[in-house]
């Protein structure tokens, strides 16, 4: 066994953890609050990352710019979504939100690839040489996506415990007609729901894009994982879901020896499989539901 | 009652969740600083007409006035900033906040900090739980996080649906004693209630549904010795002319 390999597949799993986290936390908090698996989380995911990268080519090459633009127009994608979509199918089978995230992640990709092409782009970031950490193999890019996605988490975390917003959406997820009873609009708190979970969808697709290229199909290839992460982690549960994430990125990462690339996703299935036959409310699910 | 116009107000109310009308013509008023019960059997309407006052029920026809202000034309989070709390008979606290985020996600308060100690002032069992997760709490003290949930805004009328349910009796006593204080801390209460007695005796008039109707409606007093009441409890029913005009 060589150590070293498996340390730098852990690290390297680390990183798809931590990108694969954030939309696995947009899912949670969508089916949390909705109550339906968002399909179209996937291409939200891919549009941030094209907007990111069109918005740092306009911004002279600033990545900071780029992101900045990517979230807020994955952002303002999913609040479109929720208000001449999903607000219409609230108290009705999560069935109809659900078919209709598959049309929506369709029409997204349609649109996408018909003005943008197939062709994969990249994000025009310097490349720089890996330095040593031990026996890890380190490049600079990868910390920077590992703290700019603990850094959004953190974020969202503090939004969702610790400020009135929060609050008032972990309310309307407990029980939508009680928080209507206490004068929440819950057209509102689900307005401001939509645009955090697109801004950190988006933020996803363009970490992903740093990592590796952008494509029309890249979001949707990493939807998969992102609900296998949601479901291990327990529905609902934001910090669950971002350990469903770690485990899933890093134990992809380190079966490939032994499976090769192509096939670590099963992996990863396998992995939720197993966890929901043992734990069937989630892996990281300690109680009923952490909102 | 106040001889001035009543807090609230129901004219020739109905409605229904589907086709069928489950309430049928409701004249029902409650005056400022008043307890007002409905009672009536199961299935008789008297959750359903709460849920109409606060605008949860999917169809009505008539007219509900609060305060002067048509309540129909209002979505029902506006009833709070009008001055109606609402306390359901079930599912009535945020299982996943804890007790102080359960007192301090409802609206309309003006000083939060000062009115959180005087609800803890009031409710001293809440303080030491105020970190505990609501869902975790026992029925008694769910239903204290409920009222003092919604006494934070300081409401001119409480709308309280079967508050004693599932409640032991020990604590049906207190929660009842509890109802009984509000008209003091100018808060009028309507009063959905199956337990017509004990809730009867703390208010000043009350209504009797049987199948969405009022069938009868007196001072609290003239209706725990009506005779009638106890027939339609025992089911027999009221015939026509027994019927009080709604």
């Amino acid at each position: 066994m060589d150590f070293a390999l498996f340390a730098n597949l852990a690290f390297n799993g680390l990183i798809e953890g931590a990108v694969i986290a954030l939309p696995a936390v947009a899912l949670t908090l969508v089916f949390g609050v909705m109550g339906f698996p968002n399909a179209s989380t996937g291409d939200v995911m891919t549009a941030g990352a094209y907007a990111a990268q069109t918005g740092q080519i306009a911004m002279a090459g600033s990545i900071v710019a780029g992101v900045i633009v990517g979230s807020v127009a994955s952002a303002l994608l999913a609040l479109v979504f929720y208000l001449c979509v999903f607000r219409f199918f609230q108290g009705r089978p999560s069935m109809y939100a659900l078919v209709a995230s598959i049309g929506l992640a369709f029409a997204t990709r349609s649109t996408l690839t018909f003005f943008l092409g197939y062709d994969q782009r990249v994000f025009p970031i310097p490349l720089t040489r890996a330095f040593s950490f031990g026996p890890l193999r380190i490049v600079p890019s990868d910390l920077y996506i590992l703290a700019t996605s603990v850094g959004a988490i953190v974020l969202v975390f503090l939004l969702l415990y610790v400020t009135p917003l929060g609050r008032r959406m972990r309310a309307v997820a407990d029980n939508p007609d009680l928080a209507r009873s206490c004068g929440i609009s819950s057209h509102r708190v689900l307005s401001a729901m939509w645009l955090i979970a697109g801004a950190v969808t988006g933020l996803g697709g363009i970490l992903f894009g740093i990592k590796t290229v952008i494509t029309p199909l890249m979001g949707w290839e990493a939807l998969l994982p992102a609900f296998a992460a949601m479901i291990l982690g327990g529905i609902g549960n934001p910090a669950g879901a971002i350990a469903g994430a770690l485990t899933i990125g890093i134990a992809q990462e380190l079966s490939t020896p032994f499976v090769g690339f192509t096939y670590k996703i099963g992996v990863g299935f396998a992995i939720m499989v197993l966890a929901l036959v043992l734990r069937p409310s989630g892996l990281f699910n300690l109680s009923a539901r952490v909102r | 009652m106040n001889g001035s116009q009543p807090l609230l107000a129901t004219r020739d109310l109905t409605g229904g969740y589907g086709e069928i009308d489950i309430l049928t013509g409701i004249e029902m008023t409650v005056a400022a600083r008043e307890i007002v019960t409905i009672a009536g059997t199961n299935g008789s309407g008297k959750s359903t007409l709460a849920k109409a006052v606060m605008g949860f029920l999917p169809r009505t026809a008539g007219t509900i006035r609060f305060d002067g202000i048509d309540l129909l034309a209002q979505p029902a989070e506006k009833r709070l900033a009008l001055g109606i709390a609402y306390v359901p008979q079930v599912a009535n606290i945020f299982p996943s906040l804890s007790v102080e985020e359960n007192l301090l996600v409802i609206e309309n308060v003006a000083d939060r900090r000062a009115r959180l100690e005087a609800m803890y002032a009031h409710f001293p069992a809440l303080k030491p739980l105020r970190r505990r997760r609501a869902g975790s709490l026992s029925g008694g003290e769910r239903q204290q996080v409920a009222f003092a949930r919604t006494l934070m805004p300081e409401p001119k009328l409480m709308v309280l649906d079967e508050p004693t349910a599932a409640l032991s009796p020990a604590i049906v006593s207190k929660i009842l004693a509890l109802i009984r204080t509000l008209p003091e801390a100018g808060v009028a209460v309507l009063l959905v209630e199956q337990r017509a007695r004990e809730a009867l005796a703390i208010s000043d008039r009350g209504y009797i549904l049987d199948q969405g109707r009022i069938v009868l409606a007196d001072t609290a007093a003239a209706l725990l010795s009506d005779t009638r009441m106890a027939e339609l409890y025992l089911g027999h029913g009221l015939t026509e002319s027994d019927k009080a005009p709604s």
